[in-house]
């Protein structure tokens, strides 16, 4: 071994003069000057893509692309406008004669799936197959199946003979055994499928209703509803090496999942198959960009939307990259250095990219645009109304004790000190935009007013928060399944603005197990929550606090197990109107309820800030699940020309170290070469 | 529970003036002590700050008003210790960020409650640095010091119970401790503590777990070679009890050792509680928790350091100064500076 | 050596078994696996998908005894959990992950080649440029370059991992950009982009304990008796430094070294999950975010497996290597 340190000093120094030009910070293997790539991130992988199951917005980013639907939104119209996918029509509901409605979709010709090995199951070299109405009557029997497990059976629980198919096939499955050892698709077959649901031949689909429900078209508008290849589960079964079919993704959209690597990338490549690219669909709604009369002047003037684009064959990119990103600050990072290529602001970065509510000048020289939404959700602070001190079961004391605590949260400044003001302060559940919405509307016990407070908790029975009973603060639990150090500062805003009254609320974070567990045993007082809407319907935000959707009675989303026997009247009054004057009275009606009741604490409706690069062409912010991916484009010459200059590493600190090293030794081999000689 | 850490301050403190006259009456322990004090002078009153302040932050009482404009009416039906007395976190807060010695708010140039008294600036919630600052001691030595003082004396029985007396309770133990020490630690706390759930009480336990093996191998390994010494013979030769030589010869030999690996756990403790808080299964309130919160705050624009700054200055001062003393301590005792195996 | 062999085998094997119990202790006894899958499956979750989820994951027997089977079979024993855990792990049949169904021994082997590609580098590096100062030191011992050195390992050794990873992505990724912030490709064209500031980071970090550690060893070499025989041959510095006295530490440094080799696999926790490298210590971590049980259970075990092995082979290998071991 002849390792002198003198030789391993030079080999030192040979390496960093070697490693110095490589000093690259991109992530990609190739510049990628001439493709059509788009860069994205995700956090975390979806826990499933099944799309009778996938019900989270980092899914629907995949599934709204592999997967067509029968109807689609307009990319531009807003408020938002059905049109046409898979169907050739938006069907009209038909009342029939017992009362029941019919929806007729009629389907378009030719469809196929994109090719997969899983058609192998039909014969030696098949790898796709045309699309008919069985394979849309198999995916709606499967979000009955009690074994898929989909989250939004009830939704669908309208068409007729549907909750009686789940039982009938449950009671099958578990008496039968050699019906129970068959396909899931010979199993639906063996039952004669759902009775709602009629396939009348290839191209004829329909669909009926118990009783009008005007809402569930916007449904066949998401990804539950798309044709599934009956190939596809049955082959897919996560056995032998297969993939699930969770994982393993087959729809007729226009792009196809190629890389499903969870830890690392998704890449959704463009699928030669999809009905659009035939010459008989080449017009369908959802196959062409929009024509120059549906593009707004304000997308044209903003940069949003090229009007050159009008008309032309959709879709334009050839592959999207979602790479894995589990970190907010690098991700934000990436994107300024040009890597990727849209992405949200964070708010550790916020007052570096807005200034004045508009871009910063430093960005707005790199050429980037900033888009902000307001997302059709809400988020809130909710009572469990079981619980026996903040419940209905203290009457009278509670409401006061609600309605105190209420005016004391003071929202604009949570959002300022936490979201640097991106949201809208909430009212009522509805958020803005939404039929129903009043932007006049001023919840009385949402504006933070101390002494009210103070006089409403004394007649609750707390004077100055006290607990007449144990002679001691009124004692309560926040209770929350997030035990990060970030999230707990959230919650701390709201127990120190509670304390200002004289109330103990204790943060009680368990981890997330153990938090379900609470809310599965109702053991919670005070809970933190958020909605998104699924489809822009006041129903889907006021059947949050109806007595039918109740955690305690029937495990729903009513996590505040809200019960009023007139709000449930006036919900099943308003739920399936048509968008009237007597339906906004309505609305008025229940968020009058809920504005003394106070079962929550509206907090604010999300604003979201999306910065794009100059390169990236026709994005419009979408608050739904949608194919958007179709309609974009990208100018890779440009980006790649100003990802090198954005990215010029900066060497003289390494320099400087090195020479700092050389200098501080230097003395010490003089003084040993000395003594030496 | 404020009884409970009065109590533990007071032994603590029993504890620390019996073991001071012990170690004034040893010969051997009073001159290595002095030794240290010549030596390491400033780390030994650094430690001491650190032990102060977490002792004064242990004794809290309820009652008592709370001082200036109070927008926290719980505060006082809160036992609030010494240190919360001193600083008045009810009052002594802001809006959100400023900056150490501030007159106005970091972001919003808005007027302050009380400018430019916060020495550290406040985060992001308007609260004192410092005063976060200050309760991350406590924190600080109760991981590193409340788990070493539980899990040494059990370490030791088990160790010098397996070296002195071999046979089938030296088997047992062994095969506990190399079970135990074969999980790679990082791994097991991790499992201990997601298993146990989050909580002080949880997260020393797992840390205690986790820590004793060290201590038992080396008590063990050191009192088997305490055993054959000459003097243990003849002890033993004189008719001697077992209990007599255990608390007689082998246990006064394994002092150095014990204080040496005390020092190195205390530290290791310390720094790993910082990896617990940022996979989110840490102390609440403590420093590493801090760094995690403040981790993101680099990125802002203007840069908010101050609160990762303080945390890491806080940490790093602690460790730096029991690094110090227990280097100085080991030549002290150990004429040969010869390294220990872990 | 043979028989001694077996011994250490064998008494290797035990321990397995020991760890195999701790780890159904925690994850059995003290965790309830009822909670795990009503966790897993969902509050909606009909008992049909409940029940069918637990079968699928093996949580589904009773814990020791199985009362459905008489006091006299064996199976009354056997179809337990106990047996089962103990069963699939010794075969190496990890099952399914608690929180998405992933059969685990698949990802554990997607994860180590990342795994492997950070900390190989790391550890290779961090020991060339440990022994590198060390030696440096030792050369220049009781000069000003030895005690600016020790007091810059103690004042490294007190700085938390964390804020060497917080601050040297900070500079580095953010300021400098001489690398991606984060990341990770298995192209190894573009790896070594992503890993290079992790593999810094790390070696950063570790410097201090080391380089105290090998000067430690190294200073007690070089008062031993055959350095001042060369010395006295004639033998140059730096000649003593490097044909004797690294050679004869090497021994010392390397069986503290393979110790840490199980830390290959188990992967640096941090650095991976801070840098969003794909390995096995990410999937420790994503296990804690996401309570998945059974994918900690089996990073627990292997872990201790790989330790077990490593301490076998240092034995065994110390045994042959140096005949005054004695075959206990």
């Amino acid at each position: 071994m002849k390792l002198s340190p003198i030789g391993f000093a030079s080999f030192c120094c040979l390496a960093v003069a070697l490693l110095v030009p490589a000093c690259t910070n991109n992530p990609y293997p190739n510049e990628g000057g001439e493709t059509r790539v788009f860069y994205s991130s995700f956090a975390e992988a979806p826990r499933t893509l099944d799309p009778a199951v996938a019900y989270t917005t980092s899914a629907h980013v995949i599934t709204a692309n592999v997967f067509d639907t029968l109807l689609e939104y307009h990319y531009l119209k807003r408020p938002y406008e059905l049109i046409p996918a898979l169907a050739e029509n938006v069907p009209e509901p038909r009342e029939m004669a017992d009362g029941r409605v019919s929806l007729l979709f009629r389907l378009r010709d030719g469809v196929s799936f994109q090719r997969d090995r899983a058609f192998e199951l039909n014969g030696e070299g098949i790898d796709t197959r045309i699309v008919t109405a069985q394979d849309f009557a198999f995916q709606i029997a499967r979000l009955a199946d009690p074994a898929v497990n989909s989250p939004v059976f009830e939704n669908f629980a309208s068409i007729t003979g549907l909750r009686a198919f789940r039982t009938l096939l449950s009671e099958r499955r578990s008496g039968d055994t050699d019906f129970a050892a068959l396909r899931a698709d010979q199993q639906y077959m063996a039952l004669g499928g759902v009775p709602g649901v009629l396939v009348n031949g290839d191209n004829e689909l329909e669909i009926i209703l118990d009783q009008p429900n005007p809402q569930i078209l916007y449904w066949f508008a998401m990804p539950f509803t798309t044709p599934v290849p009956w190939e596809a589960v049955a082959y897919y079964d996560g056995n032998e090496g297969r993939d699930r079919f969770a994982d393993h993704p087959v729809g007729t959209g226009p792009y196809a999942l190629t890389v499903y690597d969870k830890q690392f990338r998704f890449v959704l490549e463009r699928n030669a198959l999809w009905y659009g690219a035939q010459s008989e669909h080449r017009d369908a709604p959802g196959a062409a960009f929009p024509a120059l009369s549906d593009i707004s002047d304000e997308d044209i003037a903003s940069g949003r939307i090229e009007p050159a684009y009008a008309g032309r064959a959709l879709p334009f990119l050839e592959r999207i990259e979602f790479r894995r990103e589990r970190e907010s600050i690098p991700r934000f990072n990436k994107l300024l250095q040009g890597y990727y290529d849209d992405g949200g602001v964070i708010k550790e970065s916020f007052d570096a990219v807005v200034e004045n509510d508009d871009l910063s000048p430093e960005m707005a020289e790199l050429g980037m645009r900033l888009d902000k939404v307001v997302e059709p959700g809400v988020y809130y602070i909710g009572f469990n109304m079981d619980d026996d001190v903040v419940g209905r079961a203290a009457g009278d004391r509670s409401r006061k004790l609600r309605q105190a605590m209420s005016l004391v949260v003071d929202v604009g400044q949570y959002l300022e000190i936490f979201l640097n003001g991106r949201g809208v302060p909430a009212h009522s559940p509805l958020p803005p935009g939404l039929f129903g919405y009043d932007p006049d509307y001023r919840n009385p016990y949402r504006s933070v007013d101390v002494d009210r407070a103070r006089s409403l908790l004394a007649e609750a029975g707390y004077p100055g928060g006290i607990d007449l009973e144990t002679n001691a603060p009124l004692k309560l639990t926040f209770d929350t399944g997030d035990t990060s150090a970030q999230g707990r500062l959230r919650y701390q805003f709201f127990v120190s603005a509670w304390r200002t009254l004289g109330i103990d609320v204790e943060i009680a974070a368990t981890n997330y197990n153990k938090f379900q567990e609470k809310v599965r045993s109702g053991a919670y007082q005070i809970f933190f929550w958020g909605w998104i809407a699924d489809y822009p319907d006041p129903e889907n935000f006021l059947f949050l606090l109806e007595s039918a959707s109740a955690r305690s009675a029937t495990e729903g989303p009513n996590t505040a197990n809200f019960m009023d026997a007139r709000y449930d009247e006036l919900f099943a009054a308003m739920e399936n109107r048509a968008n009237d004057t007597r339906r906004i009275e309505i609305i008025r009606e229940l968020t009058g309820i809920l504005e003394t009741e106070r079962p929550w604490i509206e907090l604010f409706h999300p604003e979201a800030y999306t910065l794009r690069h100059s390169w990236l062409l026709n994005a419009k912010p979408m608050g739904l699940s949608y194919p958007v991916f179709k309609y974009r484009d990208i100018d890779p010459d440009l980006r790649a020309e100003r990802r090198l200059a954005w990215n010029k590493p900066l060497m003289w600190p390494l320099y400087a170290f090195i020479l700092f090293i050389v200098a501080a030794t230097l003395p010490a081999i003089r003084t040993l070469y000395r003594e030496r000689t | 529970m404020p009884w409970i850490s009065n109590i533990a301050v007071l032994v603590l403190v029993a504890l620390g003036f019996l073991g001071w006259r012990t170690i004034r009456r040893n010969r051997l322990w009073s001159e290595a002590l002095r030794a240290l004090w010549r030596r390491r002078r400033i780390s030994l009153v650094i430690i001491a700050v650190y032990v102060v302040i977490a002792l004064l932050d242990s004794i809290a009482w309820v009652g008592g008003t709370v001082s200036g404009d109070v927008s926290d009416a719980v505060a006082a039906f809160k036992p609030r210790s010494i240190i919360d007395r001193i600083i008045a976190p009810e009052a002594f807060k802001e809006l959100s960020y400023s900056a150490p010695f501030a007159e106005a708010g970091f972001y919003d140039d808005a007027p302050l409650n009380h400018p430019g008294a916060h020495v550290l600036g406040t985060d992001i919630l308007g609260q004192d640095v410092l005063y976060r600052a200050l309760k991350g001691v406590r924190v600080a030595l109760l991981i590193g010091g409340l788990t070493s003082l539980i899990v040494i004396p059990i370490a030791l029985a088990f160790g010098v119970a397996a070296g002195y007396f071999g046979g089938r309770i030296d088997d047992v133990v062994f095969f506990v401790m190399s079970t135990l020490a074969s999980v790679p630690s990082l791994l097991l706390l991790i499992a201990l503590i997601m298993v146990l759930g989050i909580g002080t009480v949880q997260v020393c336990v797992a840390l205690g777990v986790t820590g004793w093996v060290g201590f038992c191998r080396l008590s063990r390994g050191e009192t088997l070679k305490l055993r054959e010494a000459d003097y243990v013979q003849a002890a033993r030769a004189l008719g001697v009890s077992h209990a007599g030589i255990i608390l007689r010869h082998i246990l006064p030999n394994l002092a150095h050792l014990i204080v040496i690996t005390f020092a190195l756990q205390f530290t290791g403790l310390v720094l790993a509680e910082t990896i617990l808080s940022y996979l989110g299964i840490g102390l609440d309130g403590s420093w590493g928790q801090m760094i995690d919160q403040a981790r993101d705050e680099l990125s802002r624009d203007p840069i908010v350091w101050w609160n990762l700054a303080a945390a890491s200055c806080a940490l790093f001062t602690l460790v730096l100064c029991v690094n110090l003393c227990a280097d100085a301590m080991r030549d002290i005792l150990d004429p040969r500076t010869r390294r220990e195996e872990q | 050596m043979f028989a001694y062999l077996v011994r250490r085998i064998a008494y290797g094997f035990v321990t397995v078994l020991g760890v195999l119990m701790l780890l159904f202790v925690l994850f059995f006894a003290i965790a309830d696996p009822d909670d795990i899958a009503r966790k897993a499956v969902g509050e909606r979750a009909s008992a049909e998908v409940y029940e069918q989820w637990k079968k699928n994951h093996g949580y589904d027997k009773p814990l020791i005894v199985n009362t459905d089977h008489g006091a006299a079979e064996f199976a009354r024993y056997t179809d337990t959990l106990f047996f089962d855990h103990y069963r699939r792990m010794l075969t190496f049949d990890f099952g399914r992950s608690d929180a998405d169904d992933s059969p685990i021994a698949g990802r554990i082997l997607a994860g180590a080649v990342p795994s492997l590609s950070l900390t190989v580098p790391l550890f290779v590096i961090g020991l060339g440029v440990g022994v590198f100062f060390a030696l440096l030191v030792a050369f220049f011992r009781d000069t000003y370059v030895d005690r600016s050195v020790l007091v810059l390992c103690m004042l490294a050794m007190s700085i938390a991992s964390l804020i060497y990873i917080i601050g040297g992505q900070y500079l580095i990724g953010m300021l400098l950009r001489w690398f991606p912030i984060s990341g990770f490709d298995p192209d190894p064209t573009v790896a070594y982009r992503f890993l290079a500031l992790p593999v810094l980071i790390g070696v950063v970090s570790g410097f201090g304990a080391d380089v105290r550690l090998y000067r430690t060893v190294f200073l007690e070499e070089t008062n031993r008796d055959y350095v001042r025989t060369a010395r006295a041959k004639g033998c140059g510095d730096i000649r003593v430094m490097t044909a004797h006295v690294l050679r004869n530490a090497l021994i010392p440094i390397l069986t503290n070294v393979v110790l840490a080799i199980p830390f290959l696999f188990t992967g640096a926790l941090l650095l991976e999950s801070f840098f969003g490298i794909p390995g096995l210590g990410s999937l420790t971590v994503e296990a804690i975010h996401g309570n998945d049980f059974s994918t900690l259970r089996t990073m627990v075990y292997i872990g201790a497996l790989l330790f077990i092995l490593g301490q076998i082979l240092t034995d065994v290998s110390y045994t042959l290597a140096d005949p005054r071991v004695r075959l206990r």
